[in-house]
């Protein structure tokens, strides 16, 4: 994936959340965001996914300039795995993924019943077919979302802290799906508070803090950071974890 | 078994306080003849109330929905005549409505015909409460579920259709059989536009008999076969909705 942004400004009722930001990275497959909660990191992931407006700047994923809400036919190759798993509580788990495929991308209702049987094979979670969300733990959920960004063959995944809601163990089964994503080669990005996951499957990492990038580079950055403030905000995740 | 035995009771002592009052209140015979010989009149008083209120609340149901359309319409002058149009009708009562509707505006526009005059009223009347009620199912559905909806790039037309609405529906039909119920006892209120409804119907035997007191109990238990199945499936179907409580639940 090829991302540039340039001068990018959002805010919100006069308060600023993303300020003057520019960054460009070519070629990779695995991006993650990290940072302190209100650093921006999701609203960013949000733009990127074409789902708000910003004030100024400009953002380009794969050459494509994103034109904020009006950009149905670019967020039909975009799959996105939100915060909760946000699928639609009144269906099962095929027929969420089906209403996509059959409405929104035109496709036969009999073929994409099989690629979403073997998808839903690949993460576990084929015995699940038929239940609805409410009937699954938090972690089935959330893997089924992911399956139903993966099931519309997006060109880009965005997961926005997809295990920020679930329990430990839960945690680690969807990260282990996550990774599943990567051992595919689909390009993702991916916000995330887990440093140790990002430090595993990602090739680049941004680490944003008050709606600015203070360092972004391999993941290399994480084991020697340049900048106090990355410092200071591995050692507090870190004492976090060992006091865990 | 115990359930039962507590409902028979309260039953037993509803009876028991209704004859109490009837036999202080009531002359010591009572004679339903003459509502026997008029038993057509009554039928047809109380299938034409069924009537009025059926054709009513779909009309409602349309009426109720373009009210909400035009609620959340960008163009403002909808917007205010829905709401001018909701605030008239909640702060005036049916009665006044129905009078004017049926001896002025249906006069105006030549419209003789008691049981359209009566239903549209009813129809415009109760279609502002159910646009109440549409309001506050969509709202109840989650931002979520919008934003989901416009990543993965469904439409408006069907977002509402695949996934609004299909959320709303199960959400609005206990409200709305409750809506019926209303639509069926404000129905009588169509009588002081001689619709000849149930209570107009029984309002005339009244008159050349003189036997009112039987009457008011016919029209009583008349309503009652009416509304008391639609209170029992307003709760039928608010337990049915336990799923959506449960996903409500867990997030």
């Amino acid at each position: 994936m090829n991302l540039s942004i340039n001068n990018l400004v959002k805010s919100y009722g006069g308060k600023t959340i993303l300020d003057q930001m520019a960054i460009e990275v070519e070629d990779i497959q695995v991006l993650a965001l990290i940072g302190a909660s209100g650093s921006g990191k999701s609203t960013l992931l949000r733009l990127i996914a074409g789902l708000e407006a910003f004030q100024s700047g400009s953002i380009k994923v794969n050459g494509h300039t994103v034109s904020e809400i009006s950009d149905v036919e670019y967020r039909k190759k975009v799959g996105f795995v939100f915060q909760d798993h946000n699928l639609f509580p009144h269906l099962t788990i095929m027929e969420n993924i089906l209403l996509v495929l059959e409405k929104v991308h035109g496709r036969v209702r009999e073929e994409a019943i099989l690629e979403v049987n073997s998808l839903l094979n690949q993460f576990g979670l084929i015995e699940h077919a038929d239940k609805r969300p409410h009937q699954m733990s938090g972690g089935q959920a959330q893997r089924a979302s992911i399956v139903r960004a993966l099931a519309i063959a997006p060109e880009l995944v965005l997961l926005d802290e997809p295990t920020s809601s679930l329990d430990p163990i839960l945690t680690h089964e969807v990260l282990n799906a996550i990774k599943l994503l990567a051992e595919q080669k689909k390009d993702f990005v991916i916000v995330t508070h887990e440093i140790g996951f990002a430090r595993e499957v990602a090739d680049y990492i941004i680490f944003m803090e008050d709606g600015k990038i203070i360092e972004h580079g391999t993941k290399d950055i994480l084991l020697k950071p340049q900048t106090q403030k990355l410092k200071d905000f591995l050692n507090k995740v870190l004492t976090f974890v060992n006091e865990m | 078994m115990k359930k039962i035995l507590s409902f028979l009771a309260a039953i037993a002592v509803y009876v028991l306080l209704f004859y109490f009052v009837s036999s202080r209140a009531l002359e010591k015979t009572t004679d339903y003849s003459v509502y026997l010989n008029y038993w057509r009149v009554i039928l047809d008083g109380w299938l034409t109330t069924i009537a009025i209120s059926v054709v009513s609340l779909i009309l409602a149901l349309v009426i109720g929905l373009v009210l909400y359309l035009m609620t959340v319409s960008k163009w403002r002058v909808l917007k205010y005549l829905s709401e001018i149009h909701k605030t008239i009708i909640f702060g005036t009562p049916l009665i006044v409505i129905a009078v004017i509707a049926y001896y002025y505006i249906g006069d105006a526009f030549n419209i003789d015909s008691k049981f359209w005059v009566g239903s549209l009223t009813l129809g415009l009347y109760i279609g502002a409460y159910i646009s109440d009620i549409y309001k506050g199912a969509i709202e109840s559905i989650h931002q979520n579920q919008w934003q989901t909806a416009k990543m993965f790039g469904f439409t408006k037309y069907q977002t509402y259709r695949y996934i609004v609405f299909p959320q709303v529906m199960t959400s609005i039909l206990p409200p709305l059989a409750g809506q019926f119920a209303m639509t069926i006892k404000s129905s009588a209120l169509l009588a002081y536009m001689s619709t000849n409804e149930f209570l107009n119907s029984i309002q005339t035997i009244q008159s050349i008999s003189f036997r009112y007191p039987e009457g008011f109990l016919i029209i009583a238990v008349g309503y009652l076969i009416l509304t008391v199945p639609l209170i029992f499936m307003v709760r039928t179907l608010e337990k049915r909705l336990n799923y959506k409580v449960a996903y409500e639940s867990i997030n």
